[in-house]
């Protein structure tokens, strides 16, 4: 999923990366940067955290699509040198912000780091400048990085509520692993979960190294829908492939349920009284 | 300084790693041995010093400097170190007197709610100033911010939020447009506690801090409780690093302090034990 996630996001998505101080999100954050460049979009960062070269560091896809506006020098205006200041974070000064820059196509839009604005701006504004920019059209997507252990749990339970996407980092259990926990809304409302060990290379890219459930560690394994006996597939979403029983079944299913024999049932042999049953175990593999 | 230190970070006084923030906390304990290591390391590494005291006086460091062979008074004196003696400057502010005006820098005493940014204002015209071209002044590397220790603006009545904002200008000032470095020292009190975020104390202090820095030093007791031989551990926690693609890399170290130094060592390789 965090592939998924990497490669693109809908229109009108707010993925939140949700860091700690046991485990930076910069770098993920970076990573998603990266990936955008690579497609050619259009990248727009409002940068509180850290400086634009410490942002640009590393960074190997060509960054003349990545506008850096600066809020790291100067964000509450004490030395009046100021690109952006964290009080003007409201959805009319972002919109002009992003139209001084002309582009063919809506911009993505980082902000590194929420948990700075947080800090200088209520959240009930930030969530609302969050929803304004969801809906507006103004950007095709925001991509916002918080420190979870720096707001109390409403604020960032709020915050996180709007987001189609959170990744919530944390260190793994060895090297330059890390664990990523996953919850993606898609449009039509359903909820998908995932836990995921990956790693992120010097030039930003990530490797999911495998996959984790709740019964313990697997190793990484194919795409595989599991199928009914006639071969078709039991359900098409993804999720309800990972449950264990399909709460909708097509016609040709039924059909086959119906065929299907039970482990024990009676069995009237043609011919036979109905007071001569027999017990018949099948066992199905 | 402390040699074995300087091994760890991979730092000496001729090469050390410039733009960095480094972060000492202490739980339970008293991580000020450090100050004085970073204190004496970047004056012999001819660097500009800032030194915010805010918790002990100047002779009092001056004395500790001179066991480790630097002289702060000279220091002081050729304008290598500029030193904030926060508890005589203080004193002008809480007893003004007609003769004595007090450094603006700690005009927050007056009203901790404006905040730190008169205090920002005397480290950046500490650092950004140079006598580079005139005749006679001699010019030092890059300037280096320390402050000792943040906690105690704390119990000032200072916001943690405003501490965080002073932080952030420091960084961005002296590390990103100096390329000079920062050493905090912040104290927490008590066991560390599961918290969600709103008590902004000294843990929501030590966490902001922590998110902004590139290398910290957490200095605790012994979990084994209380050792002549061995005063507690020291953990080493890289957050940044740039090239090599490594993300964060901890290491663990126990330590002794001497008349002179401090001694560093893998855990339970003590002389004292071996």
């Amino acid at each position: 999923m965090l592939s998924e996630l990497l490669q693109g996001t809908d229109t009108g998505a707010v993925l939140i990366i949700q860091d700690s101080c046991s485990y930076s999100g910069q770098h993920l954050l970076k990573s998603f940067i990266s990936a955008a460049l690579n497609k050619e979009e259009a990248v727009h960062v409002l940068g509180f955290d850290v400086s634009e070269e410490e942002l640009k560091d590393g960074l190997t896809a060509s960054t003349q699509r990545l506008h850096f506006h600066s809020a790291y020098t100067d964000p509450l205006g004490w030395t009046n040198r100021t690109a952006f200041t964290v009080h003007q974070f409201c959805v009319e000064e972002l919109t002009h912000l992003l139209k001084q820059t002309s582009h063919p196509k809506p911009v993505t839009l980082v902000i590194d780091s929420l948990s700075w604005i947080l800090r200088h701006v209520s959240p009930p504004a930030v969530c609302k400048t969050l929803q304004q920019l969801k809906k507006g059209g103004a950007v095709r997507a925001v991509i916002g990085l918080l420190h979870a252990d720096m707001h109390q749990r409403g604020t960032v339970g709020s915050v996180c509520h709007l987001a189609t996407s959170v990744i919530t980092v944390a260190p793994g259990t060895k090297g330059d692993e890390a664990v990523a926990k996953i919850t993606k809304r898609s449009k039509s409302g359903k909820v998908m979960q995932d836990e995921e060990i990956f790693s992120i290379k010097g030039d930003f890219s990530v490797t999911v190294v495998s996959k984790t459930s709740h019964a313990g560690h697997r190793q990484t394994e194919p795409e595989e829908h599991q199928t009914d006996p006639t071969g078709k597939p039991l359900c098409s979403s993804r999720v309800q492939v990972q449950v264990e029983f399909c709460m909708s079944l097509m016609p040709t299913m039924t059909t086959t349920r119906r065929t299907l024999m039970m482990i024990l049932m009676f069995r009237f042999k043609a011919g036979k009284s109905a007071e001569d049953p027999r017990f018949i175990c099948f066992f199905r593999h | 300084m402390f040699t074995e230190l300087n091994s760890i970070l991979n730092a000496t006084p001729d090469s050390f790693t410039q733009g960095e923030f480094i972060l000492v906390s202490d739980r339970q304990s008293d991580a000020s041995f450090l100050i004085h290591h970073f204190l004496s390391f970047y004056l012999r590494a001819r660097c500009k010093v800032c030194f915010l005291g805010l918790v002990q006086s100047f002779s009092h460091y001056s004395a500790i400097s001179q066991r480790l062979g630097v002289s702060l008074t000279q220091a002081r004196e050729k304008g290598q170190l500029i030193f904030l003696e926060g508890l005589k400057e203080s004193l002008s502010i809480l007893i003004p007197q007609e003769t004595t005006t007090g450094s603006q820098a700690m005009d927050f005493l007056r009203d901790p709610t404006v905040g730190l940014q008169r205090l920002y204002e005397f480290v950046r015209s500490s650092v950004s100033s140079d006598g580079g071209g005139e005749e006679g002044v001699e010019e030092w590397g890059p300037p280096v911010l320390l402050v000792d220790d943040v906690s105690v603006l704390l119990s000032l009545g200072v916001s943690a939020g405003a501490v965080l904002d002073f932080s952030h200008y420091c960084r961005a000032t002296v590390c990103s447009q100096l390329q000079g470095n920062i050493v905090m020292l912040v104290r927490c009190h008590g066991e560390e506690a599961e918290d969600d975020g709103s008590d902004e104390g000294s843990e929501w202090l030590l966490k902001g801090l922590t998110h902004q820095c590139s290398l910290t030093l957490h200095v605790q007791g012994l979990p084994t409780g209380y050792c002549r031989d061995i005063h507690g551990q020291v953990e080493v926690c890289w957050r940044r690093r740039r090239g090599d693609g490594q993300h964060t890399q901890k290491k663990l170290f126990q330590y002794k302090v001497h008349d002179k130094g401090a001694s560093f060592f893998a855990p339970g390789t003590s002389s004292a034990v071996l």
